[in-house]
């Protein structure tokens, strides 16, 4: 898409506060006011999903391919969904059962899917940094739908917006947020650590000392005020909770040595509503999904009343929204310039 | 040229020759390819000359190095391989036998001695065998046969000898040659997937960590091996290559204190590169140190200047954290460490342009490594006297005296040096590297220390301008 063609604003332009990244690939540089940027896109975005029609054209005639080459349901609709809101050409790629099982590089894929038109990439990959690889010889944009262990920026951006639509206030300045479980192999609680920690959180990782590993390096760091705490300490960790986020524990954790069993991790870390009681009242609880119910989150918290795991399902169209359009916005500005 | 066809030149500049001890101003006179003539300058005749400026070395030695033939010449044939050894400064390399078929009996050794000859480079060429047949870890290679082909050790470098009953029984069996094993320390059980230092920087990547420990441990159990060995094989010998942590050093230190025949190495990247430039940091290892000695925080700082993930970074074993790197210069400095080798590891793009975690290990390092020891030496890091002996007569010491090297300058012998500019920068770019590897993270950096002329045995085998 040219400059001279900017889709007619069903949008109005959000922002004193210019975008400026062709890409999204990680959390970990963008500053404050970016963030709160996307919050009120997603807002926008927000207002338009609750019209009759939930469909604006701010995305017309851009390509947009959805390249995941891991097993996702959620993620991967949620932005297909986001992208054909926007009037996007949305193509799929189920890259585990095209030819890349035959040994086409990941470099092949992203030049013939460029050949092919597309303006936008948003990828989901196993291997950490491979969204990098894709935006050095991609033409257009690339949004990192998850890599590896390494980040997941959409969903930590959805994650904020959800806590900053339901805490009182709608601020997480000095709120405790505590994320409880494999964080060792998560690249949801990665994305969240940034986002949180510019967000003035009190952010709190928890789980087995085996899956934390690492993370205390990280947090010895907590450099430039971002700091956080480390502890398999799970009261300590509850104890006046503002939001509480568990994350999935996969059997192969087991296979590896790091857990005894699922029975132990189900009773020691839980998040059952008894130790749910020790957070603030009124405590959020949230789960990126999907969920192992009865093993890290007991089944009657996820249905209380507390449990916002489906506006995160919602919340998640709004802000992936609001990244495709500000990615297109950085387009046409880079075009324009 | 003169007419019995050796070189001829008269240069000055700043002789560093640790065989003899001795560095200062020289005017050096090379007829017929012999050095003739060495006269040490002082006072208004040494004007201009110092160790910042141009120098004159003796031919660097380069202990590990991978050229990839036979097997891999899509990576490097022993041609380009020996080409781009002569324009880093090396006239003497050893090459690892990890090539395919393995160097595990003397036909193959016979073959790579064929290429090299063939290339007619004035490089000598020297090759390890593999430990263990087919590199397998199972059972003994060739070792007697190969020994008497004239290999200069064993090694099944790329994985270290996991048994360690056959690790026993390897140092005793070369002891009886005096010929040394050169391992590679990993404990493949801590490292499957590992994918940088585990730590900091890895965590933040969501990178498999790799742990510290998974060196360290090896390196103490061929340590303790080695020292129940010698009891009985007085001769036996081990070598320990790429050494990139400080607990691997200490373990080194100590093994030396208590008298034990065991040296080590370290790599160039190792010494001056850490693992924060996996994130995207380019500062030299000692430029990410504060004041306390403890790294700094890449993130925090602004050092991030390029993007993360460069796969010409994932290299065996990881780019550690500063702290390791200073312990890895420190060991140059102590003694600890014996020689600087480059593992030169070439790698094809399609080895290299792939996802991080799926990239081949190696950098391609031979001709980066002698600007990269300078630049050490530049940032008073390691004494250049120091340096060129961990470069020339530390690693012929390590090889003995059945590979006959005898790097030094000395008068009435061919002449075996490289002329190097200190002060002269040279952009390293894909096309000015004579490897076949272009996976070096110095790409499109210009780095000190440009090699102006190489002289092997008396013949060149290298000239620039």
């Amino acid at each position: 898409m040219s400059a001279g063609d900017r889709p007619e604003g069903a949008i109005p332009t959000p922002a004193p506060v210019r975008w400026p990244h062709r890409h999204l690939l990680d959390v970990d540089a963008l500053t404050r006011p970016e963030i709160d940027l996307v919050m009120r896109t997603a807002d926008e975005m927000h207002d338009v999903l609750a019209r009759p029609i939930p469909k604006v054209p701010a995305l017309r005639g851009l390509g947009v391919t959805i390249l995941f080459y891991e097993a996702s349901t959620r993620t991967r609709v949620s932005f297909e969904v986001a992208a054909k809101n926007l009037s996007a050409d949305v193509v799929n790629i189920a890259a585990a059962s095209s030819s890349v099982s035959k040994g086409e590089s990941l470099v092949d894929t992203v030049r013939t899917v460029e050949a092919l038109g597309a303006d936008m990439i948003v990828m989901r990959h196993g291997v950490s940094g491979a969204p990098y690889l894709a935006a050095e010889v991609f033409g257009g944009s690339v949004l990192n739908g998850g890599d590896g262990w390494h980040a997941h920026p959409s969903q930590a951006l959805l994650d904020l917006y959800t806590m900053r639509s339901r805490l009182p206030g709608g601020s997480l300045e000095g709120r405790k947020v505590v994320i409880l479980g494999d964080v060792l192999h998560s690249r949801v609680a990665r994305s969240n650590v940034w986002t949180l920690t510019a967000m003035g959180a009190d952010l709190w990782l928890c789980g087995p000392t085996t899956l934390l590993r690492g993370f205390d390096a990280w947090a010895a760091r907590g450099a430039a005020g971002r700091r956080f705490t480390v502890t398999s300490d799970v009261g300590a960790a509850l104890r006046d909770a503002d939001v509480v986020m568990a994350l999935r524990i996969q059997k192969e954790r087991m296979a590896s040595g790091l857990l005894p069993s699922l029975r132990e991790y189900a009773a020691r870390y839980g998040l059952t509503s008894e130790r749910l009681r020790a957070a603030r009242p009124g405590a959020l609880v949230m789960h990126p999904g999907p969920l192992n119910e009865g093993v890290e989150i007991a089944a009657d918290v996820a249905v209380d009343p507390r449990s916002v795991i489906t506006d995160q399902v919602a919340n998640g169209v709004a802000v992936r929204m609001a990244l495709l359009y500000l990615m297109a916005g950085a387009r046409r500005t880079e075009a324009g310039a | 040229m003169s007419a019995n066809g050796g070189h001829d030149a008269t240069i000055c500049g700043w002789a560093v020759d640790p065989a003899a001890g001795r560095e200062g101003a020289v005017e050096a006179v090379v007829r017929g390819g012999v050095l003739e003539r060495l006269t040490w300058l002082s006072g208004s005749a040494a004007d201009g000359l110092g160790p910042t400026g141009r120098l004159i070395l003796p031919g660097l030695v380069d202990m590990h190095a991978h050229f990839r033939e036979p097997g891999n010449e899509d990576a490097e044939t022993v041609a380009t391989g020996l080409a781009a050894a002569a324009r880093g400064g090396f006239t003497a390399v050893a090459l690892m036998p990890n090539t395919t078929p393995a160097l595990d009996d003397p036909s193959v050794l016979a073959r790579v001695r064929a290429s090299a000859a063939a290339t007619g480079s004035p490089v000598r060429v020297l090759a390890y065998g593999a430990v263990t047949a087919g590199r397998k870890g199972e059972t003994l290679s060739a070792m007697g046969e190969l020994a008497d082909a004239g290999v200069v050790g064993f090694s099944d470098d790329g994985a270290s000898v996991g048994s360690a009953t056959l690790m026993r029984n390897a140092l005793a069996y070369a002891g009886a040659f005096g010929l040394p094993i050169v391992d590679h320390p990993e404990d493949a059980t801590q490292t499957a997937g590992a994918e940088a230092s585990e730590g900091y920087v890895a965590t933040v990547l969501g990178l498999r960590g790799w742990p510290v420990a998974a060196e360290a441990g090896s390196v103490a159990r061929s340590i303790a091996i080695l020292a129940d060995v010698v009891r009985d094989v007085p001769g036996a010998r081990l070598h320990l290559t790429h050494l990139s942590t400080a607990a691997s050093i200490a373990h080194v230190r100590a093994a030396k204190a208590a008298g034990l025949p065991v040296t080590c190495d370290v790599t160039p990247h190792h010494l001056a590169f850490t693992d924060e430039w996996v994130a995207g940091s380019r500062r030299w290892a000692w430029e990410a140190l504060d004041a306390e000695g403890r790294a700094r925080d890449p993130w925090a700082d602004g050092a991030l200047a390029a993007p993360p993930f460069d796969t010409s970074l994932r290299v065996n074993p990881p780019l550690r954290p500063a702290e390791d790197a200073a312990a890895c210069r420190a060991a140059l400095r102590d003694g600890t460490a014996d020689a600087i080798a480059t593992d030169h590891a070439p790698h094809t793009a399609v080895d290299k342009h792939v996802e991080f975690g799926w990239a081949a290990n190696g950098i391609s390092g031979i001709e980066t490594a002698l600007s990269t020891v300078l630049a050490a030496v530049a940032a008073g890091e390691v004494p250049l006297m120091r340096a060129v002996a961990l470069l020339t007569s530390g690693p012929a010491a390590v090889l003995g005296p059945r590979a006959g090297l005898r790097p030094g300058l000395r008068l009435g012998e061919p002449a075996d040096l490289v002329v190097v500019d200190a002060d002269a920068s040279w952009a390293v770019s894909a096309a000015s590297l004579r490897s076949k590897g272009k996976n070096t993270p110095l790409l499109g950096r210009a780095v000190p220390g440009a090699v102006r002329l190489v002289l092997a045995g008396g013949r060149v085998a290298h000239a620039e301008g």
